[in-house]
């Protein structure tokens, strides 16, 4: 019949002119992330995607090689220590950013000066708080000034501290930076909107002397896509090239496809459930130390180790990850897995039959149904609130938050002040509010002598453990699922170099 | 004619103002706005600083209608989340729902209407047990597993379709499917029944006896009169799909308004799902008032009502 | 009227030309069929903790993900294997039909209540009354429901009474509908004339004379009804806004499954058909009512 006929030519006409596939061929990598970037400006977002985008559009003063961990400089051409509280900078010249204008020693002092301006709200203080001012000594020389000596300013100025243009940043500030990001980096911006997806291509007058060296990729082109199983989908059909944050069942099976390659890395990142010790969000069981430690034994951390998490993770029993500096498990209580220890405790705390709660988390889920099901196998009825990131760190900060499973990459930074350091120290994010364990890890932050430094840190991370204030879980794989076509090496830091990647 | 328009149109009103005062409180629900404004971070001064800044200390019914005010010309504020005017963020996306809907609806009517039209043409064969059964399956249907199953099976293993995104009209074509079959069972009733009053009745017998041709008949008459109540159902029907989009929309990964939506309550941005519900429902009511005005203009009897 | 048009009123009062052929095609076949399958899903239900072979929040870690029996390497211990975190599917799903058949029932009572009281009202008294209902409903019928319900939902937390309550003060607009159609049409006859001219109180006659008339309609609402809240619910879980885990509520467990469903599609595909048989039994039973009790039925 006719109709018969017409679904068939139609299904023709589908067939026929199906979109062309990307990727090699046309020298286009699409990729995609789960999360919505809300603000591309880098100091105003502070999800992981954020630093996706970051680090191909702009550079910072200097880089850390992540296979030596040496920094070198990028932007600057040379720095030295002064003394402990000033650092001096010679800038490079001839750099150029993407929209024409110069680079040269106003940028970096209007940048920093008005990142650490405690006014201007950049949401991650700890990455800025530390810089007291920054100084013009010559058209291509600043001097930074600390508030006190920091041994990880070289850390931070690797890695959030990005540099943009003065005149463009001063003119359309944060929200017009997002709406039109310009920096130095490798890539430059030809779309980005928020939410949806952001489009890059290969900054052809990169400067030659780079460490990051030359992009190869002609284009990258983000887009946002929230489903997991819809992302996959996309990966095996070919329309998109290149995942990360895969779950590890899917790895296995990815890895048995010809045409896709899976690498799977130990990162820095640490998972670990959180209480509300110090009662900000009221009279709440986690107050109770009995109670934080039924938790700790009520866990199994190594099951979900083995089962769940896979590859190279590595359970973890000290708020830090092992090649932090100053991170240590010498000396620091360990908790097994002991559910009827869990109960005998509970019991003891006043809670015979367990109670009830809500627990908060804003990523994998799995994990956190996980312990939610051990919680209840010791009569803790845990209530999963799933929110996005941004709304659960607001909850966090208001401190209405009585036990959360949460994760932190440290921003990848390499020492323990930028985990222990965030979430002791009085901020928003204390749950502890311990002046004792403030004072050391004040102490480790302060010090220029690694060794008091160290020991400092090992006294706040007995402390931390002895009190369970926090259940660390494990260390994080990251899972990166790619096209066969692409060479990519994923690093420890969990910041995808697209720079230094390039087609086969 | 006219009477019955302006009394139409009026409740039609009515029922937005409505649907306004309930959306605003919608937010207003959701704690205190001011230190949500403020941030986290705030201190008490920043959050009396902004409660003045934004109004917020004035009645609640001088808020409404300053509120009011400016939603009228476009002005829904800005969201917590992006920092975005609402009314852009929601512009951008409305062309995506809106094909979505589109789309859906030409799905649902075009295998709804020869369905319908054969079915009643052949009654009791098994054309009309096939329409009867795709109805009774389709309506038992859970959308968002249907959605999974297309996409498992015309994404991955057949690669006939792009699996999400909307880069072109192909990527429409399985969240049209997913969308629209849901509406399909009614417009076919629908077509049917129509079909088959109008076929019956003495103007057609007269016309055959006349001679005419059957396909003639069919077509040019019956068939214009029989689509009557489904065009005026289908617009209603259009409204609904935009506002049922969501899960369609998230599992496709098209960026429309009702992921936005839903986007938009994971994050507590209050501003843009408020606006989003007075904007969807405000298309439904135009939809309506459009569909009764039809049926009223086709239909004499109506107008007394 | 637009309003008769939306709750699809048609479909539900007057069993036209089609229903009356489709009755003698399929006889009462879909009727026995529908309430056959509605009586043993809730027989499986009420014999959950005899029928189920574990305890449906039991989680295992070290035995994820187990193939069901009919693959090579599935066995009779889990028939219908494991899922991502170790508990026994056959157990979830016989628990997860008493969330489902206690979401159906109780929302489609609620709204029930809500809708038939402001049915009866309009339908009886007319006139204001009618006119402000029936503003009401058009007003409820408005707004986008899906959204609204999430927003509700994550306001005041995911726990199962909050979503059977959302549904059931959300649903009712076609119990209001009907309800009005029917009563309208009831109050004209002779009978209830003649019992307002004997004096008795309006209660009286709305639930002696008007309610048991309009009964056979409202059966068919219900099971409507019941079969959008059990879908509904299943898609506010599949967001992620509705039940939370560790509850077996088969939505939930599409959601839950969906990250597997290329590589172990029956993950999905079991919970999606259980929802599917149960609505469609809903449908077909909701159906066979109004075409038993069609009105050249009635005496």
């Amino acid at each position: 019949m006719r109709i018969l006929a017409w679904l068939g030519g139609a299904a023709a006409l589908v067939l026929a002119t199906l979109p062309a596939e990307a990727g090699k061929s046309t020298d286009t990598l699409n990729i995609a992330l789960s999360k919505a970037i809300e603000n591309y400006d880098q100091y105003f977002n502070t999800a992981r995607e954020g630093i996706v985008f970051a680090r191909q559009v702009w550079d910072t003063l200097l880089d850390r090689d992540p296979r030596t961990g040496e920094y070198k400089p990028l932007l600057a051409q040379s720095y030295r220590w002064v003394d402990p509280l000033t650092l001096d900078f010679t800038l490079r010249e001839g750099i150029v950013f993407h929209n024409g204008a110069k680079f040269d020693a106003d940028d970096v002092v209007y940048t920093l000066n008005f990142v650490s301006d405690p006014a201007n709200k950049v949401l991650t203080q700890a990455n800025v708080s530390w810089i007291k001012s920054v100084e013009k000594t010559g058209p291509y020389a600043v001097r930074l000034h600390l508030k006190a000596p920091f041994p990880a300013a070289l850390e931070y100025l690797a890695g959030p501290l990005t540099i943009y243009p003065h005149e463009y940043y001063a003119k359309v500030g944060p929200q017009g930076m997002s709406r039109q990001p310009i920096g130095t980096g490798p890539y430059k911006v030809v779309a980005a909107e928020p939410g949806k997806s952001f489009t890059l291509v290969k900054n052809t007058a990169y400067f030659k002397d780079s460490p990051k060296g030359q992009p190869e990729i002609g284009k990258i082109v983000e887009r946002t896509i929230p489903e997991v199983p819809t992302q996959v989908a996309e990966l095996l059909t070919g329309q998109t090239d290149w995942l990360w944050q895969v779950p590890a069942d899917q790895t296995e099976k990815l890895r048995q496809m010809p045409n896709l390659t899976v690498k799977s890395a130990e990162t820095m990142r640490i998972g670990y459930i959180g209480f509300d010790a110090a009662g900000r969000s009221g009279d709440t069981p986690m107050k109770n130390r009995k109670v934080r430690e039924a938790i700790a034994h009520a866990v199994d951390r190594a099951a979900m180790v083995k089962n769940l998490v896979r590859g190279d993770s590595h359970v973890v029993n000290a708020a830090c990850f092992r090649t932090q500096f100053g991170c240590t498990e010498d000396g620091v209580r360990h908790y097994d897995y002991d559910p009827a220890l869990a109960k005998k405790l509970l019991a003891e705390a006043g809670y015979p039959d367990g109670f009830d709660t809500e627990i908060y988390a804003y990523r994998d889920r799995q994990l956190v149904e996980a312990i939610i099901g051990y919680l209840r196998a010791v009569g803790i009825r845990a209530k999963l609130d799933y929110l996005e990131y941004a709304a659960l760190r607001d909850k966090n900060w208001a401190g209405t938050t009585p036990l959360f499973y949460m994760t932190w990459g440290s921003n990848s930074v390499n020492d323990v002040s930028a985990i222990i350091g965030n979430f002791f120290k009085g901020s928003p994010d204390d749950f502890a509010h311990d002046d004792e364990l403030k004072k050391w890890i004040e102490a480790g932050d302060t010090s220029v002598d690694p060794d008091i430094r160290k020991t400092s840190y090992k006294k706040a991370l007995q402390r931390i453990a002895d009190e369970v204030y926090w259940v660390p879980m494990f260390s994080y794989v990251a899972n990166y699922a790619y096209t066969s076509d692409l060479e990519f090496t994923p690093d420890a830091d969990e910041v995808p170099r697209f720079y230094s990647a390039h087609w086969k | 004619m006219l009477a019955f328009t302006l009394k139409r149109t009026l409740v039609a009103l009515l029922v937005a103002i409505t649907v306004s005062i309930i959306s605003f409180s919608l937010l207003r629900l959701s704690g205190d706005l001011a230190q949500a404004l403020a941030g986290p971070s705030a201190t008490a001064a920043d959050v009396i600083a902004v409660r003045k800044a934004y109004g917020l200390d004035q009645p609640l019914a001088v808020q409404y209608l300053d509120w009011a005010g400016k939603a009228l010309h476009g002005d829904f504020g800005d969201s917590f989340f992006f920092k975005e005017p609402v009314w852009s963020m929601i512009a951008t996306r409305l062309p995506v729902t809106m094909t979505l809907g589109v789309c859906a609806l030409f799905f649902a009517l075009v295998v709804a209407i020869p369905l319908g039209v054969l079915a009643a043409l052949r009654p009791n064969s098994w054309i009309d047990r096939l329409a009867l059964t795709l109805s009774v399956f389709g309506q038992a249907l859970p959308s968002f597993w249907f959605a999974l199953m297309l996409m498992i099976l015309f994404g991955l293993k057949l690669r006939w379709l792009p699996i999400s995104g909307t880069g072109s009209w192909q990527h429409y074509v399985m969240p049209a499917i997913a969308l629209g079959y849901y509406g399909m069972p009614a417009f076919m009733r629908l077509t049917r029944a129509g079909m088959m009053e109008v076929l019956a009745s003495d103007y057609i017998r007269t016309a055959r006896a006349k001679g005419l041709r059957t396909p003639t008949v069919l077509f040019k008459h019956a068939l214009r009169n029989a689509i009557i109540p489904v065009v005026a159902v289908a617009a209603v029907q259009f409204g609904f799909f935009l506002g049922g989009s969501i899960v369609i929309e998230s599992v496709f990964a098209l960026h429309g308004v009702g992921y936005l939506g839903l986007e938009s309550i994971s994050r507590a941005d209050f501003p843009v799902v408020q606006a989003i519900v007075l904007i969807l429902a405000s298309f439904y009511i135009v939809l309506t008032l459009v569909a009764d005005l039809l049926n009223a203009v086709l239909d004499p009897r109506i107008r007394v009502a | 009227m637009a309003i008769e048009s939306l709750a699809g009123i048609d479909q539900i009062l007057e069993p036209s030309a089609g229903a009356l052929l489709r009755r003698r095609v399929f006889g009462h076949a879909g009727f026995l069929i529908g309430l056959v399958i509605i009586l043993a899903i809730l027989a499986v239900a009420l014999l959950a903790p005899v029928l189920a072979p574990y305890d449906p929040y039991d989680q295992n870690l070290s035995q994820r993900l187990i193939n069901p029996v009919w693959f090579d390497n599935g066995s009779w211990a889990h028939p219908l294997g494991t899922d991502q975190l170790g508990r026994d599917y056959l157990s979830r799903l016989i628990y997860g039909a008493r969330i489902s058949l206690l979401i159906g029932t109780v929302a489609a009572t609620i709204s029930g209540l809500i809708g038939t009281s402001l049915g009866l009202a309009a339908g009886y008294f007319g006139g204001r009354v009618d006119m402000a209902v029936t503003f009401i409903i058009t007003t409820r019928l408005a707004m986008p429901v899906i959204l609204v319900a999430l927003a509700v939902v994550a306001l005041a937390g995911g726990s199962l009474q909050v979503v059977i309550l959302v549904l059931g003060l959300l649903l009712w607009d076609r119990f209001a509908v009907v309800t009005r159609s029917t009563t309208m049409q009831v109050r004209a006859l002779d009978y209830v004339a003649a019992a307002r001219a004997t004096g008795c109180s309006t209660l009286r006659i709305v639930l002696a004379e008007i309610l048991p008339n309009i009964m056979n309609a409202l059966i068919v609402v219900v099971t409507l009804e019941m079969a959008q809240a059990i879908l509904l619910e299943a898609a506010l879980s599949f967001l992620g806004l509705g039940v939370q885990p560790p509850l077996p509520s088969w939505g939930l467990m599409v959601a839950e499954g969906k990250e597997y469903m290329f590589f172990s599609p029956w993950v999905i595909t079991i919970p999606g058909v259980a929802l599917f048989t149960l609505v469609l039994a809903i449908n077909l039973l909701g159906d066979g009512v109004r075409d038993l009790t069609a009105p050249e039925n009635r005496s």
